[in-house]
């Protein structure tokens, strides 16, 4: 198992290298840089030179390039060039605020999906079942954005049920912090919900016409027990496969989700960068992210391995 | 559930009447069905669109902005006074495109890619690890990022989409291929001396077609889906042009005032991308029914 | 008798004292304005991005500022003597003025001030007429001039990028790097990136006793309240919910369709900051059809402006197309471009252009992108091809101010410009800048005003600045667009400004 753990995380060292040239080549191609967020319309080109060199963007990209590895691997992030404190400080604020938005939006939806799933898996063919997965197919197939907008507009602004965006902190106030993430974390879900769902299904009906489902019910036990301890234990396995998909899935939707709710996550902070051109949120920011997904991909690796005996003897 | 007909090992029916066989297979099969006329129902309306959209889809009106939807336009108007039902249909020609040329230059990059990586074992290790890379990247970010080196575009969008949807395309074929490199009668027809590129094409990548095409249809729903976002964030396709995502976007600021603006082509979006899921489904269910791991 | 007189006086001043403020005043309470952008940075001297001024300009304060008609009065100077040769001013500063860390301001204070604007100050050229600062007392500074400039004390009272008065210490620090720690009503607290700046009343600050009321940026900056906390919210329905559900109480900019359905609240009060900007149409003169006249003035008769404005902001506009805005002693009443469409035809067959594709650039702002996509229909009408290209600012704005670049038409808008005065509006065209060609009897213009100090011969020269402007087509000024503000009932005393201002408001 250790092995397994060190082998991998070798192997994510030229993915993250990988990871910070393809940004810095985007950064690179990308035209305009955070001078001009420093002055208004009417500025100068020699005000806009003047902000370049005072924020050390005159030296050349090869140089800065240089600059910063020498810098991550002593550790060091850099500053931003307009947020007024440094990347990992700033990446460090946020992080709690997205990671709850999609740690709370990975739970709903697979708590919710994986009911829905056996529920029309155990009611197969009858209504119950035709009626969830159509849900679930409807769930897959709307723009999460969009759905955030309409939710902002029918039960935040129409019926002010629930607040329309904005953020507060888990430990400021738990119940505040649930009732500003309510919505933004039904309309990240849904749509992660609704594949739970179709997943669940088809891997319990597959689990349940097994033979030794057959020779558990024989044997007298009860339903519901051979449904959820037999059966959605088998069918958990392939769900648990995704599970690293599904997080990448929801982190990317998160990124829109912030968008559109104001909410001040990661997402949010590494969109500002890029249409800003803090280069260093940017840089920093995105290798944050790829640890990030490298490290849930690690994460369900082992819990497949675990759960799944079949894989350890990799 | 039927069996699959991708055994290659057993003898075939005449070409004809497997194709045949396998149309009907696919007609029956009431997924496709819905999926076909949601998306053919979409497909019509964009191919149509010059001949029955009632108005100039870009020529603002300007006393008759933010109409609600009633007897002179049926779906409303927008904050310059277009009509919606107009830019609904105009728009639908360009998402659709826009859709299916991504899903088109993913199919491609995805299967030289995927097969690069699971035919040749030496290719295998650094390709995927550049996919990797890639697709650690969440996907509005590495087109968001793309879009402003390259200028919004129809164009452009396209080659955003599409480098951000290829990693996992490529991982799909490259598990196909894999499976068949092998099996005895790749071996086979090495030892009687075919070429590699004669075994990819003939042998190993037609194995990978089935999984292929159901992940591209995907793909054609998700790369919709995407562009809305990108139009909504800001970076899609420039004004004027209509497309599901840019009426969003327009309708965003007004999205109390005039939730038509916003609603309609939400629905339209919803349509077409659920008609697509549903294609998918069926046609994996009649290409492949184990293969019910397919992801979004 | 001289007891009466007494009893008299004593009974007048009563009656100012209790006359003078109109409503009770509470002190206290915390206040959330919503703003759509963050200040990329909260030293004054080095941004002169508009989200900066919002905070910066409650924490620092300048020698002159500018009154509520944009006249440059005393605010930290008492008074300043000018030497009949317009060369030498000398500032009296006013006494036990304080900083937020308590220091007293001093000239060695002001000095550095000014000397590290002029090194590296956004604005420097504002201030590269100054040859010399100097203490030269116990409360005054001497600034040589090396040339006569009537604009010197309005350049120096300028908000846009303001030459703003901080301790000597922190003016030693690095351009972008000095604490925010000025002499304002408000003082900074916590700064929390993408989510707010929180600013706390000042407890010694003393208004300038010179006056009584709010006056602009100038007069009595009376801070009732206990917090102000500026809220980035860039998405403009966010804003809106946040004003309904009272987690803000004022909303820097709304929309029209807001503003409507909030007639008759009474709750909130809707008010317009009209005029706020000039919404420009600018040529690229130095490439493509913009070099010939024959086709800019197509251009400006293919126009309908008022279509323009009207739908980039609803309800919102003014048909006021000089350089300035009502209400400045130089605004000219100038006439309004008259579309005609014939005219325009005419004046494209005449000129270089043979149907080319055409590239306008846009930033990615609602109202900016509709204005270009309403202008693209309008001049399609006549034949003229153009096509958009949005992008964000940093893009954009490089592409712009670079001639070869590939962009024949950009329109944004100019806020501060106008409000500054004449120099200030003239100077963007000044050595081809904003047209990249440049115009010499512009820079003439430009030049005479800013040497010439009486008043109506300014007034000519400018007038003659506008002449010029729409006799060449050098850019097409559209007219006049301003800002929706949402305020709660609770804040008392609000008054639209440059800013959202939180001096001498008071909460309910």
């Amino acid at each position: 198992m250790i092995r397994f753990i060190l082998r991998r995380l070798l192997a994510s060292i030229p993915v993250l290298l990988l990871v910070s040239l393809i940004t810095f080549g985007l950064l690179w191609l990308v035209p305009g840089d955070p001078a001009s967020m420093f002055l208004d319309a009417g500025a100068t080109a020699e005000a806009l030179d003047r902000v370049r060199r005072e924020m050390g963007l005159d030296q050349p990209f090869l140089v800065r390039m240089a600059q910063w590895y020498g810098r991550v691997l002593q550790g060091d992030l850099g500053q931003s060039l307009l947020l007024n404190r440094s990347v990992a400080g700033a990446i460090l604020e946020r992080l709690p605020v997205t990671l709850s938005l999609t740690a709370l939006a990975f739970v709903v939806s697979v708590m919710l999906g994986v009911a829905a799933g056996v529920l029309a898996a155990v009611r197969h063919g009858r209504l119950a079942d035709q009626g969830m997965m159509t849900l679930a197919l409807i769930g897959l197939s709307i723009p999460e954005f969009w759905l955030g907008l309409v939710l902002i507009w029918l039960i935040a602004v129409m019926v002010p049920i629930f607040p329309a965006g904005d953020y507060v902190a888990f430990a400021t106030d738990p119940w505040q912090w649930a009732y500003h993430i309510a919505l933004p974390t039904f309309s990240l879900a849904c749509v992660q919900m609704g594949f739970v769902a179709r997943m669940t299904r088809s891997s319990m009906l597959e689990v349940l016409g097994q033979d030794f489902i057959r020779t558990a019910r024989a044997k007298g036990l009860p339903e519901s027990y051979v449904v959820v301890r037999h059966g959605l234990h088998n069918a958990m396995v392939p769900i648990v496969t995704v599970m690293g998909i599904m997080v990448g899935a929801l982190l990317g939707g998160a990124v829109v989700t912030e968008q559109v709710f104001s909410i001040p996550g990661l997402g949010r902070l590494i969109i500002g960068a890029v249409l800003s051109r803090d280069f260093p949120v940017i840089q920093g920011g995105l290798l944050f992210l790829a640890l990030i997904y490298l490290a849930v991909n690690l994460a369900v690796d082992l819990l497949y391995a675990a759960i799944d005996p079949r894989v350890r003897l990799e | 559930m039927s069996a699959a007909a991708h055994t290659a090992t057993t003898v075939a029916p005449p070409p004809s009447s497997r194709h045949l066989a396998f149309l009907r297979r696919l007609l029956a099969n009431r997924s496709f069905t819905i999926g076909l006329v949601l998306v053919g129902a979409v497909v019509l309306m964009a191919l149509l669109a010059n001949l029955i959209a009632p108005f100039d889809p870009l020529k603002g009106n300007f006393k008759a902005r933010m109409v609600p939807p009633g007897a002179g336009h049926w779906l409303g108007t927008d904050h310059f006074g277009r009509d919606i039902l107009s830019r609904i249909l105009h728009g639908a020609q360009v998402s659709l495109r826009i859709g299916f040329l991504v899903a088109l230059f993913t199919a491609v990059a995805g299967a030289v890619i995927g097969a690069t990586a699971g035919y040749f074992r030496y290719a295998d290790g650094p390709v995927m690890r550049l996919m990797d890379a890639f697709m650690a990247f969440p996907p509005i970010i590495l087109a968001i990022a793309i879009s402003a080196v390259l200028g919004a575009s129809v164009t452009n969008v396209v080659i955003a989409l599409a480098i951000a949807a290829t990693p996992h395309t490529a991982r799909v074929v490259r598990a196909s291929v894999m499976v068949v490199r092998e099996m005895e009668y790749v071996e086979a027809a090495r030892a009687l001396g075919a070429g590699h590129a004669r075994i990819l094409l003939r042998h190993v990548l037609a194995n990978a077609m089935a999984p292929l095409v159901v992940r591209v249809t995907y793909v054609f729903a998700i790369a919709i889906l995407n562009e809305a976002v990108l139009s909504f964030i800001g970076v899609g396709p420039p004004p004027p042009t209509p497309t599901f995502g840019a009426i969003i976007a327009n309708g965003r600021d007004f999205i109390v005032a005039a939730p038509w603006i916003t609603v309609a082509p939400g629905m339209a979006i919803l349509v077409s991308v659920l008609g697509l899921n549903m294609l998918g489904d069926g046609l994996r269910d009649v290409l492949d029914p184990r293969m019910a791991v397919t992801t979004r | 008798m001289k007891l009466k007189f007494l009893h008299l006086a004593l009974a007048a001043a009563l009656a100012i004292g209790v006359a003078a403020p109109a409503a009770a005043q509470k002190k206290g309470g915390d206040v959330v304005v919503a703003i759509t952008n963050a200040p990329p940075s909260l030293d004054p001297h080095a941004t002169s991005a508009q989200a900066a001024r919002h905070v910066n300009l409650h924490m620092f304060e300048t020698l002159y500022a500018r009154d509520e008609g944009a006249k440059p009065v005393p605010d930290l100077a008492r008074s300043v003597a000018v030497s009949p040769d317009g060369l030498t001013y000398v500032f009296t500063l006013r006494s036990g003025v304080k900083f937020h860390n308590g220091k007293t301001m001093g000239p060695a204070d002001v000095v550095a001030s000014i000397e590290r604007y002029r090194k590296g100050g956004a604005s420097a050229s504002l201030i590269s007429a100054i040859d010399s600062v100097s203490a030269s007392g116990p409360d005054q500074v001497t600034i040589k001039l090396k040339t006569v400039q009537s604009t010197f004390l309005g350049n120096l009272s300028s908000p846009r990028a303001p030459i703003a008065i901080m301790p000597a210490e922190e003016a030693a620090k690095e351009m972008g790097k000095a604490s925010p720690i000025g002499t304002g009503p408000y003082k900074f607290v916590e700064y929390k990136p993408d989510s707010h700046v929180k600013l706390a009343r000042f407890e010694d600050y003393v208004p300038n006793p010179a006056y009584k009321e709010r006056d602009g940026f100038a007069g009595a900056k009376i801070a009732y309240l206990d917090t102000v906390t500026f809220r980035f919210i860039p998405e403009a329905g966010a804003r809106d919910a946040a004003t309904m559900t009272g987690q803000v109480q004022l909303n820097e900019t709304s929309d029209e369709a807001t503003a409507k359905r909030l007639k008759g609240n009474p709750n909130f009060t809707v008010m317009k900051a009209l005029p706020y900007a000039v919404q420009v149409l600018k040529f690229n003169m130095a490439q493509g059809p913009g070099t010939d006249l024959n086709f800019r003035r197509a251009i400006a008769q293919a126009i309908n402006a008022e279509e323009i404005l009207g739908t980039a902001y609803p309800d919102l506009y003014l048909m006021d197309q000089s350089w300035v805005y009502p209400g400045s002693p130089y605004h000219t009443g100038r006439a309004l471009l008259k579309q005609d469409v014939a005219a325009a035809k005419a004046s494209l067959a005449k000129s270089s252009y043979k149907g080319e594709k055409l590239i306008f650039i846009i930033d990615n702002i609602r109202p900016n992108v509709d204005a270009a996509t309403v202008f693209q229909q309008q001049v399609a009408a006549i034949g003229v091809n153009v096509e958009l290209k949005v992008g964000d600012w940093p893009t954009i704005s490089g592409i712009g101010l670079k001639s070869d670049q590939g962009w024949n038409f950009w329109t944004h808008g100019f806020g501060i410009e106008p409000y500054e005065g004449p120099a200030s509006a003239m100077s963007h065209w000044v050595k081809g800048q904003g047209q990249r060609k440049d115009d010499p009897v512009i820079d003439e213009l430009f030049a005479k005003l800013n040497g010439e100090m009486d008043v109506a011969v300014q007034k000519k020269l400018f007038a003659d600045f506008e002449n010029r402007m729409a006799d060449q087509a050098i850019a097409i000024n559209l007219g006049d667009y301003g800002l929706f503000q949402v305020v709660s009932n609770k804040l008392k005393n609000f008054k639209p400004y440059r800013i959202t201002r939180m001096w001498g408001v008071w909460l309910e």
